[in-house]
């Protein structure tokens, strides 16, 4: 019946209908009379359903926030390390010149945006944690007052998450200037002296949730949104460390955030 | 301030990252390194974002870039001597499958998977890019970098190894025993 003989391919490209009308149609005749052919086919549909049914399972499952933070542009990179020269003088300007806060303010301000965010903490971080002498205002010895003072400033209840499972021992926090409204920074130091910072500022109004991971000038920021707070991770560190320790502070303050739900 | 750069699209981007996921999965066998594979993925698609001629199948560029990403990975792993086997028989066992329970088909399901486990990782590739994916022949070749001449044969192998498996699998669960 068939004018060509059936190859493999046309049997698999049958199943998986990839076939030309005008071939589809010859196979379903040479199908319909070769009933080992039948079966064959019959079997290939059903591994595919088979497949299909199980596989598919795994396309509902949630995505990890890393993930969705890697699919983001990572940082606007290229246009930074354009103007890195520029931005690190400027940023030396900052932390040598009390004007520079000035120009930081008005650079900060321009709009409220995500990318802003990790640029303010960026700059928050150089600024003050690296001051090797004072960091920050009130230190870990206090730190119920400063928790409870940086907490009644936001006008929310914020907590310094525990990194000592990353060998970050809290150093201390301070109260810094965010767009409108005040931020609270937590530095923390580890046995290299080398230090981290949580930014935390109340929600502006955006409603952007994605975890997300910027290089600015050097300085790594890994900061999302949450209902309440936005908050930004920064610090010298290398990006997989920076993304776990993102993890483990994220996991803290929602478990902090729900034990205070429940004691309301 | 510029705007991001035009050159992916982000909500497609994003979309991708379940199938990405699920296929670093058929590779890798688990679902740590399969997630690590993603991430690596996405990177590197930024990285090479230029090469993407917009306007063409997104996914199918993503899951090249993914195959180049998992062979590198996987010439790295071989010189580190006694890392993880990637092939055959050790791959199936370490796969963790969402079965629905409701699924009536639970047991059967259980065995094809495990059948699909038990294949040469180029094969499972082939298999679950045509039958899963429902790439057409030609676009497999592309992100294999492989002739369509070996994705037929590869497929074919496949299919003919799970119909035997399951002409043969009236023995009770094996899949259920944890092997490893």
């Amino acid at each position: 019946m068939s004018p060509l003989p059936l190859s493999d391919t046309d049997v698999h490209a049958y199943v998986d209908g990839q076939l030309a009308p005008a071939r589809a149609a010859e196979v379903d005749d040479a199908v319909a009379h070769d009933p080992a052919l039948a079966a064959r086919v019959a079997d290939f549909r059903h591994q595919n359903a088979a497949l299909h049914e199980a596989f598919d399972a795994w396309l509902e499952e949630p995505v990890p926030p890393d993930l969705v933070a890697a699919a983001h542009a990572p940082a606007d990179a290229g246009r930074w390390r354009r103007f890195a020269p520029h931005f690190a003088a400027a940023a030396t300007l900052v932390l040598g010149v009390a004007l520079g806060w000035f120009a930081r303010e008005t650079l900060l301000e321009r709009d409220g945006t995500p990318t802003t965010f990790a640029r303010q903490a960026a700059l928050t971080h150089v600024l003050y944690a690296s001051d090797a002498n004072r960091p920050v205002e009130i230190w870990a010895a206090e730190e119920q007052r400063l928790v409870r003072w940086l907490s009644r400033r936001l006008g929310l209840s914020v907590h310094a998450p525990d990194l000592n499972t990353f060998g970050y021992a809290l150093v201390g926090g301070r109260l810094v200037a965010g767009n409108q409204k005040p931020a609270a920074l937590f530095v923390y130091e580890n046995g290299d002296k080398q230090r981290l910072s949580l930014m935390v500022r109340k929600r502006p109004g955006e409603s952007e949730t994605a975890f997300r991971y910027a290089v600015e000038d050097g300085v790594g920021v890994y900061y999302w949104v949450d209902e309440n707070c936005a908050y930004a991770l920064s610090g010298q560190i290398d990006r997989a460390q920076m993304l776990a320790i993102g993890r483990l502070v994220y996991g803290q303050l929602a478990a902090a955030d729900a034990a205070s739900a429940q004691g309301k | 301030m510029a705007a991001t750069d035009p050159a992916l699209p982000h909500p497609e981007l994003v979309a991708a990252i379940p199938r990405l996921r699920r296929y670093a999965r058929v590779l890798t066998g688990e679902a740590t390194r399969a997630d690590d594979l993603v991430q690596e993925t996405l990177a590197r698609a930024w990285e090479k974002r230029r090469l993407w001629a917009a306007g063409t199948d997104l996914r199918a560029w993503l899951f090249t870039i993914m195959h180049n990403v998992f062979v590198n990975q996987r010439a790295l792993a071989r010189r580190d001597a006694q890392n993880v086997s990637l092939d055959a028989d050790d791959a199936g066992a370490a796969w963790q499958i969402p079965v629905r329970p409701a699924q009536q088909t639970r047991v059967e399901l259980m065995e094809v998977l495990r059948e699909v486990g038990r294949l040469p990782v180029d094969q499972r590739a082939v298999l679950v890019l045509a039958a899963v994916e429902e790439m057409r022949y030609e676009e497999i070749a592309t992100v294999l970098s492989i002739p369509v001449g070996t994705v037929m044969s590869r497929l074919s192998r496949a299919r003919e190894k799970l119909r035997r498996a399951s002409q043969h699998s009236t023995e009770p669960p094996a899949a259920l025993k944890i092997i490893k």
